[in-house]
This record gives structure tokens, sequence and C-alpha cells, in this order.
């Protein structure tokens, strides 16, 4: 290579190492934004696709109640009344209310399910047994731990308990299916109690033994047995 | 006294922005409770020595295979104050108990919900006292893991992961372990494992 060629080649280089150090952290930005919009369109789809429940404004207008974080940190939940346009028919309604609290409250700070979660599916069985069927993000998003997973919980039943009376009973499903816990601590392998008022015949427990719960109370779950423990005895 | 340091293997827990993972720190809480507990004369079982996870039914076969044990299963969360520590013990359950007097595996903490209160309302108060802003009763909650143990259970859990630094986490195991060991001790006179297992003490 004559010197005239290295020079022509070197200047190309050095031209080169320029132009990729001023065009590489642009192209990383573009990367990234077409991936945000790219994320961002597919949560709106699958929102479009999971909620095709839309409020009707022909439907009376009510003040539902919905159940956020109270903003104490101590993991209790706040009624804050909202006016809805709400069914009278329970599923659409149940499906309505949710779908305002998966969509939070004003101050994000204080809401209780991942702002991604959706609910898929929602069927009211005739002994007034509600099965919610949410999508992954409820279980994957939310923050991991006993209170945090308690007050999700608790805010989907306590709302459906304040605005949909026929609900009498809740399961919890995660994308179809049943899971054993929302994200490693609360239990979703059981029926929740949440309405022990309604005005439903209630179904026939496994024991027959009573289960009392009311507004304002935490849940309880029902459950029916499986297998056998060997009773403890004294220490 | 029957431990369970949450998690494990595979299964991380809470996770910290700064790398903290509840399955590591439970363990290494684990390990300081494990001294006071001795300490106080308890013999002492874990459920997971090291970074194994076993499945919820196996944590409480442990617990249910020892005579007469406490069981203590140990977490950390991703909210709630820093530097605050919460007890928890099963909501109400439905009791069964068939006519060969076994309890139902997965009902098997029925009997035992008011002893789990006692001892968890215990271990509350001294936690209220060392950290302040722990409330100073036992909180209810579906804890999964709670539900298949047939024997006095509750559920600590300590917050945060999301903290800055790790060292707070650290600074507050002695005070978890001595409080949790002090609770223990002075639920242990009053423990006596009710007579018809069916139906609740």
């Amino acid at each position: 290579m004559t010197p005239r060629w290295r020079y022509w080649f070197l200047g190309a280089l050095v031209l080169a190492v320029v132009i990729a150090a001023i065009y590489l952290p642009i192209l990383r930005r573009n990367i990234r934004q077409a991936a945000k919009l790219q994320q961002r369109s597919e949560e709106q789809a699958r929102r479009e696709l999971t909620q095709p429940t839309v409020i009707n404004p022909s439907d009376p207008k009510v003040k539902a109640k919905l159940f956020w974080a109270s903003g104490a940190d101590d993991g209790t939940l706040s009624a804050v009344n909202v006016e809805l346009p709400l069914s009278n028919d329970p599923v659409l309604r149940a499906k309505q209310v949710l779908n305002t609290l998966l969509a939070g409250p004003v101050d994000t700070e204080l809401r209780t399910v991942p702002p991604d979660a959706a609910l898929l599916a929602f069927y009211l069985l005739p002994d007034g047994t509600a099965i919610a069927d949410f999508s992954e993000a409820l279980a994957t998003s939310i923050p991991s731990g006993i209170e945090s997973e308690q007050m999700a919980v608790d805010s989907i039943a306590r709302t459906l308990e304040a605005n949909v009376p026929k609900v009498r009973r809740l399961k919890i499903l995660i994308h179809g299916q049943e899971v054993e816990t929302l994200a490693g601590h609360l239990d979703l392998s059981q029926v929740f109690l949440v309405n022990a008022n309604a005005a439903i015949a209630p179904r026939a427990d496994a024991t027959g033994a009573p289960l009392s719960t009311g507004a304002g109370q935490q849940l309880t779950p029902v459950s029916a047995a499986v297998k056998l423990a060997a009773p403890a005895t004294k220490p | 006294m029957v431990l369970d340091p949450a998690h494990g293997g595979t299964d991380l827990g809470a996770r910290g922005t700064g790398g903290i993972h509840e399955s590591d720190i439970v363990l290494e809480f684990t390990a300081q409770l494990r001294t006071a507990l001795e300490a106080q004369g308890f013999q002492v079982v874990q459920t997971r020595q090291g970074n194994a996870n076993p499945s919820f039914d196996d944590r409480s076969a442990m617990a249910n295979a020892q005579r007469g044990s406490i069981f203590v299963t140990l977490h950390i969360a991703s909210t709630g104050v820093p530097g605050t520590a919460r007890v928890y013990v099963m909501n109400d359950l439905a009791s069964a108990a068939g006519a060969t007097g076994l309890i139902p595996w997965d009902r098997a903490q029925a009997p035992f919900i008011s002893l789990s209160r006692k001892l968890g309302d215990q271990v509350s108060a001294l936690l209220a006292q060392r950290f302040k802003g722990s409330p100073a009763v036992a909180q209810t909650a579906s804890v999964r893991q709670l539900r298949t143990t047939a024997a006095p259970a509750i559920a600590v859990e300590i917050s945060s992961v999301t903290v800055e630094d790790r060292a707070l986490l650290d600074h507050m195991a002695p005070g978890i372990a001595d409080a949790i060991a002090r609770g223990a001790a002075t639920f242990r006179p009053t423990y006596v494992v009710p007579a018809n297992l069916g139906e609740r003490p």
C-alpha cells in the first residue's frame, strides 16, 4: 500500500469511527423507543381483546365502591366512591367494577393490582360462586409478599362484595389455570367467601361447618378435604 | 421449633433493586433465630438448610411429623415501611375431622388457629417494642404455607428488600431472632394440643 492510499484508508477509518460514535447512541435510542412502542401496543391490543366490557352510558349511574390501598402503609384498604353507569346484570356489573378497579385510582401509589393486569373472563355460577380469570400479569407483576398479595385479593373481593351482591364466593384463576399461590405467598387454591349475607341459598360445605365473614372482614378461604394429616400430640 | 426459610432454589422470592434476594436473607435470619431458640432450650428443625426449594406440602410435612411442634416461616417483603416486621396467622378455616380423628391435610391448621393467634400476638408485641411502626398484634392472611401445618404456626414478614443498603436488614436480624425466641418461650407453657383435633381449641 502506497503512503497516499494509507492516508486515504486511515482517513476513511477515522471518519467511520466518528460516524459510528454519533450514530450508535441514536440507533440505541431508536431501538429502545421501538421496543417501548411495541410493548405498549401489545399491552393495548391485549387490553382491547380482554376487556370488551365497556361502560354503557345508558346504564343507570350508581355510586360504585372501589377498594384501593388506604395509603397508611399498614396494608389496609379504603373504599372510594366512584359514580359509574353500571349494568343490572351481575356478570356485566362485576366486569365493569373489576375493570375500573384494574384501571387504578387517580393516585397510582394506591394501586393494589399491577397496571398491566387484565380481567380475561368472569363467570357467576347459580350458587353465587364467582370465577374471575386474570391475566398472568396479576401474578408476575405484583410485588411479592404476604401483605401486597393479600391487599390485591382483598381489593378484588371487597369491590365485588360491595357492588355485586349476588357474588357469594370467589375463585381466582390466572390465565385460565388454578394456581397454588398468587406470587408465592397468598393461597389461591381456595375459594374465598366474600358475601355471607347474599340472598342465595348457601352451597353445602364439605363439613357443614358454619363459615362466618362479612363486610369489612378479611376473607376466609373455604376448602375441601383432599388428604389427611396425622393428628399431633402433646408436646 | 420448625423454622422455615421461605422460597429457595430457583424461587428467589422478593427481589430488591440492589440484588437482594428474599431466599438468601431468610436463610441468614434463620441461622440467627436458630441460635436464639436453642439458647431458650428449644430443639430446632429447619425445612431447608441450603439453596433447596421444598414444596409447601413438604415443609408442612416436616412440622406435622414432629410431636407438639411450633412452626415459624420467615419472609422478606417487597413492600412495607423498611425496618418493620409483621406477624401473620391463618384466616379462619372450617375445621373437619372424620371419625378416625385425622385432620384433613388442607385444613390441618384449623384446630390450631387460636393457638397460632396467641403465639402470633406474643411475638407481634415483642416485635412492635423493638421495631417502631410494626403492628402490636398478629394480622390474618390466607398464607398457603400455614394452611397445611398442623401446629401453632406463624409467618413473620420483614420489610423490605427495597432497602438501598442491605445492612439495614442485617441489623434487624438479632432483634427479630430475639423477639421470636422470647415469644415462643412465653407461649410454650400455655401450649396444650387440643384434645379433639376436629374441634377448635
